[in-house]
Parts: structure tokens; C-alpha cells; sequence
């Protein structure tokens, strides 16, 4: 019996998997996707490709799988261009997983959709039967082998996308966005089976905390060039280059110490902590107060069971939970679109099950995907959109539009077509949308997903700005933990606990809860800390550079090297000693020396 | 019969409300049927075609290409049935047939309650348009001589319905008795081009995408207030939202190739389904053609007779 996690043909050889060369490519809209990449991709390799959205991540990966053919340069796998019966033999070995797991499930049964692969690579039915069966009892699934695609949770499809991939045994893994949207068990699994994984593997993701321990070389690309080649452990220790990429998450810790010690000064006065449902619902005032709301999918899966639930206008509130928790569907009961059961009062007014209008007026909601919610050919009618319904003149509305838009960081966007823009700047946009109308409440789902951290960032310090009710829905602890100071933690479609986001993050029992287990992103996080450690050192260190200097009579420049005395900034750790190492730096590099050129300097010429 | 009948004025009104009590009808009995089944209703807008396991009957048992051409070849027989009496007699043999199949009546009922808002309309439309003949006989209803009810249009309407009613029937021992890869491998072993049967699956699989994705962007709309109206604001709107639909999902189209060219797709879906012929497929197909001639014979020569 075959190991799905052991590659077909493990490679030996030391010769490079990958061979780019000099490779260019541009989309037919005259959109430069790549340009000029050299690159060597050799066996065994775990790679983290990042960079900015739209760097050119995707399009790379699609080159190396042969779905797009190159403008300039060329591209090898194992030493032969891809072409021909050898690009068909390399799709084969080689298993590419895309963001959206629908793309991948095209087969009417999840058994025949992983069966797709094996069937491709000639295997008989046995072999076939044997890898189907393998491959999704490794993401466990194999319980629901003969389900068709469209009855999986989102989570569940991840897997079975892999499981597809999983199933061909491939000698590469060539993974896009693995983890956006999924809960951390279900990441869990990913890591789990990626750690394992024997084969080459590339990973393109923007949440660095997940590729630092299952990646040792980071490929960064920027504006379809590759900027830094080098080990993960430098690139994350080094802030500079992440700040550049818009790649530095680090703020998260930093914010996260703030909030500490915001939470501790809170802990000291004695602050009042979140009040559970029921005293909350006695309030005259509550915006939002639903008693034993319930629903029932149309295939009998009871969905929600018994929601009491109170918010008071101003409050802000994370929903979190394991995938299939009930938090989507809980936010279309809120707005009044399913069918549900049990008394909803918004604002005071009652809500009748499946006709939400009463509520859409005070409430704007961010999809998890905003391409659900981006209908216009124009920022500016996007962001229009609302207003123009509750029919506000239009002379208003250009004043709504402009305040909204700047609000996001989105001024001067007005004629841009939201289909071109970037996934932060839509994700931007979508908010502006629903922040024309100035709701009372704010529904944001999972609003980080698929953003890299410098849009993460953004997003971050304006929705502080916001001063609205808010329901945060995600994954993201750290959002959590900063926007909000009351979470929800639902589960098997009830509320099973209702605190103060401090006691969220004081308790320990969480792990018991599926789904809700950050351990491992917490180790990770600390560890990236601890080399993010920061500051300057004044010590003697020598460098080759280049500036002006004098010998006597003679000024000129060429690079040389001596050594100095004077601060710099190096990324480093501290040992149990409080000795230091700093990482590997270019030999040659320059700063400012002021004066220096007026110092001796005795070298050769 | 034929000639004039003049009846109160009174009668217009129960034969107004024909249609709506027949809609009604349905409606009932699919709500009977879905508390039976213990949920809510689904979006029968996808006609669902997926297959019911979890049973076995003479009709999963048969072999999928004498089972397309059976029951392919006795729809078309009851669609040229020329009499409301025997396209009755169809409707009892295709529940007979669904009853075999062991299939959940709800699903039947589903279907019937998709055409029944439709083909109600018939009831009402075709006896009070149709044109006149010598051997029609035609209600009046007291002074209103300019409406008139033509019984003959009643029949009409009758066979219509009947006859959509049993083919409808009948698509369902045909779909929900093999799973979908089956029975489009069937198609293409009797002659089909394999590259449309491939295009019907794949349709299938992203109907419910597609379907998915239509609604959330609605309710994207929706949630910001969007009110259909007969505006030039709602017909841009509505503009927005259909071009937006036809670019994502021309988007998908190019991402799923990609994704089937990247696990080894090189033409043709694999496919490997073993068809058997035994001595009882034969049997069966005989069964339900001869039944569907006999239909025919006696509705070309003897139901007119009487």
C-alpha cells in the first residue's frame, strides 16, 4: 500500500527541479505580470512565495505548471522546457491547489472529483479506489466520499481540493491561499499534513506566522520581479524588507502588547466586565435583541438552535467559531434574510422572518468575499449605491460618497472600475459602500482574508476610526482581540459563550471547543517575535563600502573596507547569556558616515 | 354534443379561479410532502436531477441505455397522444412507474409544482380563446355574449397538461435512478458527442456555483436597499448585476480549465463505467415501449370511436 504523503519518484538528482530563466510575461490587457525571473527551484525545496497582491505570485506558479506560456525566457522542469507530451507528463507530478476550492471541485461526487487525478495518470481502478480513499481519509473526509461538491462547507471543499491533489501522489505541492477563511483546526490539518509532506513544496500565502514552520526559503516577489531570495528565518527577522513588501506583520505585536497593557489598566480600575445576553436584553435601548431564534436548512441540519442574543448600540462584538459554527447564518437571520423562527426586535422595531428592510437601512455588512457586493462600473456609483435607493438627492450623495471613500484611504478613486483593483483596495471599497448610508451597525465578515499585512494594517487603524455598533466575524484573533471587548463563541449553531473578549482570551478551555485552538499560531507568533527583537548597538563591525575619502591630495570614491565604530540596526536574538547574533548582512552596504570621509584611511590602491 | 349552452354568469367566477385552485393544489401536496420529509422546502428552480441512493428497484437495477431509450421513446409516444382519456391512462402508468422506482414523491411533486403555475394558465386561456368549430360546444355565461367557454379548448388544456405531467413523471425514474456520471455515459455509448455529455456534467456541477453566487450578490443589493421598480435606475442596476454575473463566471470557466488542465485533463473526462447488458434489460424495454404503443393504438383507434 502506497503512502499518499510519499511523493511518486522522490528526486535524487542535483539538477534543479525548476529552471526559469530570464522569464517574462504579460497579460494580454498589457498588465507586466513578470519580469526578467530567474529562479531555481530544486527538490526537497519548502518555498514561501510572497509579496504584494498583484505581484505576480499566481501567475509565476500557473508559468511552472505550463497554463500560461512565457513571453520571454523559458522555463525547465527537470531539465526540459515544458512542452509537449513532458508538459503533460509534468501536470501529473506536479499538484497546483487555486484559492477558491469551487475552481477545483468540478466532479459530480467528491469520491469522482479525487479520482479525477489518478484516473488522468493511467492507474487502474484498484490503485484509483485505494488513493480516493487514502487521500481523504488524510484530510478526513471519508465519510462524505460520495457527497456532491455543492453540500461541503467551505473548509470541507479546501480539503477535498487537496484531497484531489493529494490522491496523484505529486513530487511538487504548489499551494495558493491554503488557509484564508479556515478556522484552526482546520489549519491544523493542512500543517499537520504539510509538515509531513516529503515532496518539494511552495507555499503562496500573505500570513507568514503559517508558512514560518512549515517553509525554510522565502521568494519575494515585488512588481513581477524576484526581489529577495533567501532564507524565511532573515526575511521575517528583518522588518525593513517586510515593511517594503508590505509584508510586515509585526504590528500585530506591537498592537497586541498595547492592548495588554490597555487590558490590565482596565483589570486595575476594576472596568465593567461585557454583560451576558440576558441582563443586556432588559435595556430599553438594545439595538439588536433576538429570543430563542432558531433555523433549519432545507435539508432538515438545524442550523441555529435557541439564539438569545442582546446588543446595545455602540457596543462592539466578535462572533467566533469553528466553520459550520452557525456565525453566517446567524448574520442572515440578523439582517433578516432567512427564514427564521423565534422574536427579533432591531431598534425596536420587530422583524419578520425573510424581509429584513427595517434593518438593512441602519446595518451595512462586509462580505467575506466583497465581489458579492461590487456590482458598479464605478467606485463612485458603488459607493452611491446605498444612498441612491433610500433616494437622498443626489447633490447629498456626492458629499456622502466623498466622506466615505476618504475615510478608506480611497480619495481620488471615484472613476476607477472596482473590478481592477487590488483585493485590499476592494475590500476598502466594499466597506465605503456600506459606510455612505452611516449605519448604526457594522457587520464585517472575516474582513482579512486574503489580505496581505500592510492591507491588514489598514483596514486595521480604519476601522478604529469607525464609531458604529459592530459585529466582527473571523478567524483573525488579532482583530478580535483589537476592535472588539465582547465575543461570542458559537458552536454547533448555538451561543456557547458570551464574555468579555479579555476573559475570551484568559480562557483556557478552548481548545475543547473545535476549531478555537491558536496554540500553534501563538508559538509561531512568539517565535517571529523573539527574532523581530529590535534596537541599536553601538560596536566596531566591519563592512565593505563605498564614499568619498581622502589619501593626501587625492579625494575620491571606491568601495573598500575597514571598519567602524557607529550605530545600526540589526534584527537579532538573545540567548540565556544576553550575547546576541545578528543575521547574515551584505557585505557591502551603505549609510551615512558623517565626517568620515575626513578620517584616515590607509588601504591599497 | 355541440351547439350553445348559456349558464349563469354565476359559472365565470369557480372557472376564473380553476387555475389558481389547481396551483393551490400543488402547493398543498408539496407542503404535505415536505413535512414529511422534515425540512424546509429547497429552491426547486435547479431541477434536481441528482441521483436517490440508497435504494434499489427494477429501474436502478436496468441497464442505463435501454432505460434512456425506454423512457425517452414513450415520452415522445405520450406527447402524440391525441385524447385527454388516454393521456390519463399515461399519467397512471407513469405513477405506476414512479411507485416502482421507489422514488420519494416529494420529488415528483416538486417538479409537478414548478410547471403547475404555467401550465394552469392553460385552464384558463385556452377554453376561452380557443376558435370556434361546428362540433364545439360552448358555455355562455347569461348576458355576457362577447366571453364565451369553449369545452373543446377545456380539453385541450386538459391533454396538455396531462401530457407535461406524465413525461415530467417519467424524467424521474429516468434521472434519479443512476447517478448523473452513469447515465450521460449511457448518452454517449448510444451515439451522443461525448464532449456534450462532458458539458452537461460540468453545467450541472456549477449550477449550483453559479446559483450560489447569483444570490449572494442579490443579497449584497438587497442589503443595501436595492428595490426593484420599472426605473431606468433599476434596469442599470439590474444591467450591473447580470454583466457582473456573465464576467465572474466567465472568470471561473477559465480558472476550472486551469484546474483540470493542472491534474492531467487532455480532452476527455475519465470515465471508466461498465455498462451490462442481461436478458432483463431487454425484457423491461419491451414492457414500456409495447405499454407506450398500446397507449397510442387505442388512442388512435379507440378512444375516438366512443
Amino acid at each position: 500500500m502506497h503512502q499518499i504523503l510519499k511523493p511518486v519518484a522522490p528526486e535524487q538528482e542535483n539538477r534543479p527541479l525548476f529552471q526559469v530563466e530570464s522569464l517574462s510575461y504579460c497579460y494580454p490587457d498589457g498588465t507586466q505580470a513578470l519580469n526578467g525571473i530567474n529562479l531555481q527551484v530544486h527538490a526537497g525545496d519548502r518555498i514561501a512565495l510572497v509579496g504584494h497582491n498583484g505581484s505576480g505570485k499566481t501567475t509565476l506558479v500557473k508559468q511552472l505548471c505550463g497554463l500560461l506560456h512565457s513571453d520571454e525566457g523559458s522555463v525547465t522542469y527537470k531539465g526540459e522546457p515544458l512542452s509537449g507530451a513532458h508538459l503533460a507528463r509534468a501536470r501529473l507530478e506536479i499538484g497546483l491547489l487555486f484559492q477558491d476550492p469551487d475552481d477545483q471541485l468540478f466532479g459530480n461526487s467528491l469520491y469522482d472529483d479525487v479520482a479525477f487525478g489518478p484516473r488522468n495518470q493511467g492507474q487502474s481502478e484498484i490503485e484509483v479506489d485505494l488513493a480516493v480513499r487514502q487521500a481523504l481519509k488524510a484530510v478526513d473526509l471519508e465519510e462524505l466520499m460520495f457527497k456532491p461538491p455543492h453540500a461541503l462547507s467551505y473548509g470541507q471543499k479546501k480539503r477535498a481540493a487537496l484531497a484531489g491533489l493529494l490522491a496523484m501522489r505529486p513530487s511538487l505541492l504548489i499551494l495558493d491561499e491554503l488557509t484564508a477563511n479556515l478556522d484552526p483546526a482546520q489549519e491544523q490539518i493542512f500543517i499537520d499534513l504539510l509538515k509531513n509532506y516529503q515532496g518539494t513544496l511552495i507555499l503562496i500565502s500573505h500570513d507568514l506566522i503559517f508558512l514560518y514552520e512549515l517553509c525554510e526559503r522565502a521568494l519575494v516577489l515585488d512588481r513581477g520581479r524576484v526581489h529577495h531570495d533567501y532564507p524565511l528565518k532573515e526575511l521575517v527577522e528583518h522588518r525593513p524588507s517586510l515593511r517594503e513588501h508590505g509584508l510586515d506583520f509585526s504590528f500585530r505585536f506591537a498592537e497586541s502588547r498595547q492592548h495588554t497593557e490597555q487590558v490590565d489598566v482596565e483589570r486595575r480600575q476594576g472596568a465593567k466586565k461585557a454583560e451576558p445576553a440576558e441582563l443586556v436584553g432588559q435595556n430599553a435601548a438594545t439595538l439588536v435583541d433576538m429570543r430563542a431564534l432558531a433555523y433549519r436548512y432545507p435539508d432538515g441540519t438545524q442550523a441555529l438552535n435557541v439564539i438569545d442574543l442582546a446588543i446595545s448600540p455602540g457596543e462592539r462584538l466578535a462572533l467566533v467559531g469553528e466553520n459550520g459554527a452557525g456565525k453566517s447564518t446567524l448574520l442572515m437571520c440578523l439582517l433578516g434574510i432567512l427564514p427564521f423562527t423565534g422574536r427579533y426586535h432591531f431598534a425596536g422595531t420587530k422583524i419578520v422572518p425573510g424581509k429584513g428592510r427595517a434593518v438593512w437601512q441602519n446595518t451595512g455588512m462586509v462580505f467575506q468575499d466583497c465581489a458579492d457586493q461590487l456590482v458598479c462600473s464605478s467606485c463612485y456609483d458603488e459607493v452611491a449605491f446605498a444612498p441612491r435607493q433610500y433616494g437622498v438627492a443626489e447633490a447629498e450623495i456626492k458629499v456622502l460618497v466623498k466622506n466615505a471613500l476618504k475615510r478608506v484611504k480611497l480619495d481620488g478613486f471615484d472613476e476607477r472600475v472596482p473590478l481592477h483593483l487590488s483585493g485590499g483596495e476592494r475590500k476598502r471599497l466594499a466597506l465605503a459602500s456600506v459606510l455612505s448610508l452611516q449605519p448604526q451597525l457594522l457587520i464585517l465578515d472575516e474582513p482579512t482574508a486574503g489580505l496581505d499585512p500592510q492591507g491588514g494594517e489598514l483596514l486595521l487603524n480604519i476601522l478604529r476610526e469607525i464609531d458604529a455598533t459592530l459585529i466582527l466575524v473571523s478567524h483573525d484573533i488579532f482583530f478580535v482581540r483589537e476592535l472588539t471587548e465582547r465575543t461570542l463563541v458559537m458552536h454547533n449553531g448555538q451561543i456557547a459563550l458570551d464574555y468579555s473578549t479579555k476573559d475570551f482570551f484568559a480562557d483556557k478551555n478552548l481548545t475543547s471547543l473545535n476549531g478555537l485552538d491558536f496554540t500553534y499560531r501563538d508559538q509561531c507568533a512568539l517565535q517571529i517575535r523573539a527574532l523581530q527583537h529590535l534596537h541599536e548597538h553601538t560596536h566596531p563591525h566591519k563592512h565593505h563600502h563605498e564614499h568619498s575619502h581622502v589619501h593626501a591630495e587625492l579625494t575620491h570614491q571606491h568601495p573598500h573596507e575597514h571598519e567602524h565604530e557607529h550605530d545600526h540596526s540589526y534584527g537579532h536574538r538573545h540567548n540565556e547569556t544576553g550575547a546576541h547574533q545578528h543575521s547574515i548582512q551584505s557585505e557591502y552596504h551603505h549609510h551615512e558616515h558623517p565626517g568620515h570621509d575626513q578620517d584616515d584611511h590607509d588601504h591599497r590602491h | 354534443m355541440s351547439g350553445t349552452l348559456q349558464i349563469s354568469s354565476l359559472w365565470l367566477l369557480p372557472l376564473l379561479l380553476l387555475p389558481l385552485a389547481v396551483y393551490s393544489g400543488f402547493r398543498v401536496l408539496s407542503g404535505i410532502a415536505r413535512k414529511e420529509q422534515g425540512g424546509e422546502d429547497r429552491d426547486w428552480s435547479v431541477p434536481q436531477i441528482e441521483y436517490e441512493g440508497g435504494t434499489t428497484s427494477p429501474v436502478h437495477r436496468w441497464d442505463v441505455r435501454f432505460k434512456l431509450a425506454s423512457f425517452l421513446l414513450l415520452a415522445f409516444l405520450v406527447v402524440s397522444l391525441q385524447h385527454p382519456q388516454t393521456a390519463l391512462v399515461a399519467l397512471i402508468m407513469a405513477l405506476f412507474g414512479y411507485r416502482v422506482a421507489a422514488i420519494p414523491w416529494r420529488r415528483g411533486l416538486k417538479r409537478l409544482l414548478g410547471m403547475a403555475g404555467f401550465l394552469s394558465m392553460f385552464l384558463l386561456m385556452l377554453p376561452l380563446t380557443a376558435v370556434r368549430q361546428s362540433t364545439d360546444l360552448v358555455l355562455v355565461f347569461g348576458s355576457i355574449d362577447w366571453l364565451s367557454f369553449n369545452l373543446r379548448g377545456l380539453d385541450l388544456a386538459m391533454l396538455i397538461i396531462l401530457r407535461a405531467a406524465t413525461v415530467a413523471l417519467l424524467m424521474e425514474p429516468l434521472l434519479a435512478t443512476a447517478p448523473l456520471p452513469v447515465t450521460l455515459a449511457g448518452l454517449t455509448r448510444m451515439g451522443v458527442p461525448r464532449r456534450l455529455t462532458e458539458l452537461l456534467l460540468i453545467t450541472h456541477r456549477y449550477l449550483y456555483v453559479f446559483l450560489h453566487e447569483a444570490r449572494r450578490m442579490q443579497i449584497g443589493m438587497d442589503v443595501r436597499g436595492f428595490r426593484k421598480s420599472t426605473s431606468l435606475a433599476t434596469l442599470r442596476s439590474v444591467g450591473n448585476y447580470v454583466g457582473m454575473l456573465f464576467v465572474r463566471s466567465f472568470e471561473r470557466t477559465e480558472r476550472v480549465h486551469a484546474a483540470m488542465l493542472a491534474r492531467g485533463y487532455q480532452g476527455f473526462w475519465p470515465q471508466p463505467i461498465s455498462l451490462h447488458v442481461t436478458p432483463a434489460d431487454y425484457l423491461k424495454a419491451c414492457g414500456v415501449i409495447g405499454l407506450g404503443l398500446l397507449l397510442v393504438i387505442c388512442d388512435q383507434f379507440l378512444v375516438g370511436r366512443f
